[in-house]
């Protein structure tokens, strides 16, 4: 099968809005091609091949040389179209036809399994010789999948559920078991792929992979009506969401990003293979902070989550622990299906067992989480206030009748977030926005007044409606007072109301504070500029949380 | 070099004017005498005391704004003077009736392109190259990612739009005059076989290209009462001032697409709420630019209309053509 076939499916799936016509598109697709390019298709369409092999900056030196188009030419084209992949695609179009070369009829398989890998092994100047050649005779039709390809930029709005969704269509199978399938690591290959609509259901198989992952909904008006006796209450720790499972003895750390984890938290897989008893936890990973029994911030997390092996020194500057809230599978027994508040009673059960059972001490890097207990829905808004004050970013409330479903299941879980924390700022710069908002000024950055200057504090890029947004970029072409590059230095009249969810300290800064989550929820068209907040307003907020 | 006041055309009041012979090209505002271009709104308004065009354009603008205007009119090719300026019009190939307007003074050429488009186009004449000292061309598509297929190609793929979702009535949007014409004559060469219909604005401009002898499929005129089952599988063409708000409530199960150049651009096509971009354009895209600039032998080029900078430095980096700025 060619990679035309391909191509013409990113074009459908591009350009259809509708969730059932592209489960009918992508069925289609799976029923017509070999499995070996279906598997490829899954890997590309669920965003597993972020790869780079060549930077979009080398592509598009590549092509000036090449076709002999000055660099800021290029440039210039970039910044309407906001991508560049596309751009060589569309600056190439009509330029490959005129040589009378054979066109190629590669199929998906050997491009992404052999033609692209092999570049890498090439000298630079076979490796551009290589590229050209390849432009020159992949039919045009191919060249945006290539160039994306190329430059590790694949996206397509797919989700894995409409994967899911359409393979379980095609083999009339479960979601449930076809997304279990398709968690972890995806490596295309025939295998890979006949696993995924193989018709038998076949536990062993499925061993190591973690359950798909229940996601809270936004809180609901309505679940106020009813008894709060009905409901779990939980801290909603802001840490890495994590299944821990021990099956056959072996320990596997996984991420709601599919993420086999093991290596970045050697500790806790050695300390939980202690235990002795199998089973499937779903929890939270989170730098804790032992002396005041609370997670330290998130960006303590972030210095161990993309370092793998940790040296000793690590270990003890950043103590990682599990809190668990959920027990899944235990002794090979999948309890997903009996009610919350049973799963947490033998929940509690095994972990105390497992406590006084176990010989090396497990406590320094698990627990169970702790429960609250409002009296009623007044005492529960209570505690979400407070949340700031444990470092969590508010509650989950849980049925506690509900069975572990899969997916953000409506009626399940919901959380409960603190109100962000706002200040109004000033818009100082733009820059153009790239993807989906090339050619527009969409990325924004604002300050605050010091004295009788604006100090930049924050930038942010979402918020606004699509109508804002194109007025507020007619307003800077408007009111530019200088142009750095794709950047515009602006004159001081906007005033928007930023939210974000944390405020701290940070020396990088000219400002002094780094917020985290940045986005705009309010243009402030009622407030003239020194009607702004000031930095010392932010210190304020800094003091009144910590 | 001479100063902007010297040339013999020049901006004024945001509008091409030529002093010496006191006459406005395209003007936005009411002058007392306005050559016209061509029969789209953005380059007409109401209340001049005296309008010149072709005779197509004529014909298209009372159809469009009412009789009560007072044009005169010439053939292509044919010259006039005001005020010892030799006036000529040329079909630039934008839509039916469009041309580009030459000035010879002293024995100086001007031309002023219009908006043109090299591509062939069955329902208009096809753009003349005319050699001119002084150019003054639109510059709306002015960077090299701009390039269109051929028209029946486009034409291939929104038959194939259409006919791939049989269960859905197909909303086509695109400009009521000239893009919708040219449009329906490649569809009608294309394999697609429903129905075509158009709304009023489109199908008042398809009579009136007919009663010029323009070889215009017939369409139905949309009425806002038919039966869904009546659409399912048909194209439907309508304005894009209808494609926000209330109208399309009046189909159901629909597939909609906007025809115009910009969607050539992805973002763009994401960003305009369409299903589906058709990038074809009246308008010339890079190449045709390029290729009107170097055929016209002009020696001074001006670019209006479209943000030009890149295309300027482009030919006096690349082929030292002197490109000059208006200052508006």
């Amino acid at each position: 099968m060619s990679l035309k076939k391909f191509s013409e499916l990113f074009g459908d799936l591009d350009s259809i809005n509708s969730t059932n016509n592209k489960i009918e598109v992508l069925k289609n697709y799976f029923l017509s091609n070999d499995p070996i390019d279906n598997s490829w298709a899954i890997y590309l369409l669920t965003g597993k091949s972020n790869k780079r092999f060549i930077s979009g900056r080398y592509l598009k030196n590549l092509f000036s040389q090449i076709y002999e188009y000055p660099q800021w030419l290029i440039d210039t084209c970039y910044l309407k179209v906001g991508d560049s992949a596309e751009v060589i695609t569309l600056l190439l179009k009509n330029k490959t036809n005129s040589r009378k070369k054979k066109l190629s009829n590669i199929s998906l398989n050997e491009l992404l399994s052999e033609t692209i890998p092999a570049l890498s092994k090439l000298n630079e100047e076979e490796k551009n010789l290589e590229i050209k050649n390849l432009w020159e005779t992949l039919p045009e039709d191919n060249h945006l999948i290539f160039n994306k390809i190329l430059t590790g930029t694949f996206r397509v709005g797919v989700s894995i559920g409409l994967i899911t969704k359409s393979i379980s269509k095609l083999i009339n199978i479960e979601e449930e078991i076809i997304s279990h399938r398709l968690m972890g690591n995806f490596k295309p290959s025939i295998d890979s792929y006949e696993f995924l609509i193989n018709k038998n259901i076949n536990l062993q198989e499925l061993n190591s992979k973690p359950f798909p992952f229940l996601l809270a909904n936004t809180i609901e008006e309505k679940i106020f009506k009813n008894s709060i006796n009905n409901f779990q209450f939980e801290w909603k720790y802001d840490g890495i969401r994590m299944q821990l499972i021990k099956r056959s003895g072996n320990v596997s750390l996984w991420t709601r990003g599919q993420e086999l984890v093991n290596e970045s938290f050697p500790e806790l897989v050695e300390k939980m293979s202690h235990i002795k008893d199998n089973f499937v936890l779903d929890g939270e990973l989170l730098v804790w902070n032992f002396k005041e029994q609370i997670a330290f911030d998130f960006s303590f997390l972030q210095k161990r989550i993309n370092r793998k092996s940790p040296t000793q020194e690590i270990q003890i500057k950043y103590p990682i622990i599990f809190v668990a809230y959920d027990l899944l599978e235990i002794n090979g027994r999948d309890i997903r299906e009996i009610k919350l508040e049973n799963r947490r009673f033998e929940l509690e059960k095994y972990f105390s067992k497992w406590q006084n059972k176990t010989k090396n001490n497990i406590s320094k890097i698990f627990k169970i989480c702790d429960l609250l207990y409002p009296k009623d829905w007044s005492e529960a808004l209570n505690y979400k206030e407070k949340s700031r004050e444990n470092n969590t970013e508010g509650l989950i409330i849980k049925n506690k009748t509900s069975k572990y479903a899969s997916g953000r299941k409506k009626g399940v879980w919901w959380k409960y977030k603190v109100d962000p924390m706002q200040l109004d700022a000033v818009l100082i710069y733009a820059k153009g926005g790239s993807g989906r908002r090339a050619g527009l000024y969409t990325d924004y950055s604002f300050a605050l007044w010091k004295d009788q200057e604006l100090i930049k504090f924050a930038s942010a890029y979402s918020g606004l409606t699509n109508i804002e947004i194109k007025e507020l970029d007619k307003w800077i072409r408007k009111n530019t007072i200088e142009k750095f590059g794709p950047v515009r230095s602006l004159k001081p009249e906007m005033v928007f109301e930023i939210s974000f969810e944390k405020i701290q300290i940070s020396k990088r800064h000219k400002s002094g504070i780094a917020v985290r989550f940045p986005r705009i929820t309010k243009w402030r068209k009622d407030k003239k500029i020194h009607d702004a907040d000031s930095l010392e307003n932010a210190y304020e907020l800094m003091k009144k949380i910590s | 070099m001479r100063t902007k006041q010297e040339y013999l055309i020049r901006y004024k009041d945001g509008n091409l004017y030529c002093e010496l012979a006191d006459i406005w090209i395209d003007p936005s505002k009411p002058v007392k005498k306005a050559l016209i271009t061509h029969a789209h709104f953005d380059h007409f308004t109401f209340g001049c005391e005296e309008y010149i065009s072709t005779k197509e354009t004529a014909i298209l603008l009372k159809e469009r704004v009412g009789d009560n205007i007072k044009i005169k009119t010439f053939e292509y090719g044919e010259e006039f003077k005001i005020n010892g300026i030799n006036i000529s019009f040329h079909p630039s190939g934008h839509i039916l009736g469009s041309s580009q307007i030459r000035f010879i003074f002293a024995e100086e050429k001007w031309l002023i392109s219009g908006d043109f488009k090299l591509q062939k186009d069955q329902t208009c004449k096809q753009y003349e190259i005319v050699k001119t000292d002084y150019l003054i061309s639109e510059c709306t598509f002015g960077l090299p990612i701009f390039k269109w297929d051929e028209s029946n190609k486009v034409a291939n793929d929104i038959s194939k739009w259409i006919t791939n979702s049989p269960e859905k009535t197909s909303l086509l949007f695109c400009y009521s005059l000239g893009k919708a014409q040219r449009l329906l004559n490649e569809i009608s060469q294309t394999n697609f076989e429903g129905n075509i219909y158009s709304h009023g604005s489109i199908h008042k401009m398809n009579n009136s290209y007919r009663e010029l002898g323009i070889d215009i499929k017939d369409t139905i005129k949309i009425e806002n009462k038919k039966k869904i089952d009546e659409l399912k599988g048909s194209l439907i063409l309508l304005p894009p001032s209808l494609s926000k708000g209330s109208y399309l409530k009046n189909f159901k199960n629909i597939q909609t697409a906007f025809a115009s150049g910009w969607m050539s651009i992805r973002a763009l096509r994401k960003r305009s709420g369409y299903d589906k971009g058709f990038a074809i354009s009246d308008h010339a895209d890079w190449d045709g630019i390029l290729e009107v600039v170097k055929k016209s032998e002009a020696k001074n080029v001006f670019f209006h209309h479209g943000d030009s900078e890149a295309l300027s430095k482009y030919l006096v980096e690349k082929e030292s053509i002197n490109v000059l700025l208006f200052g508006k």
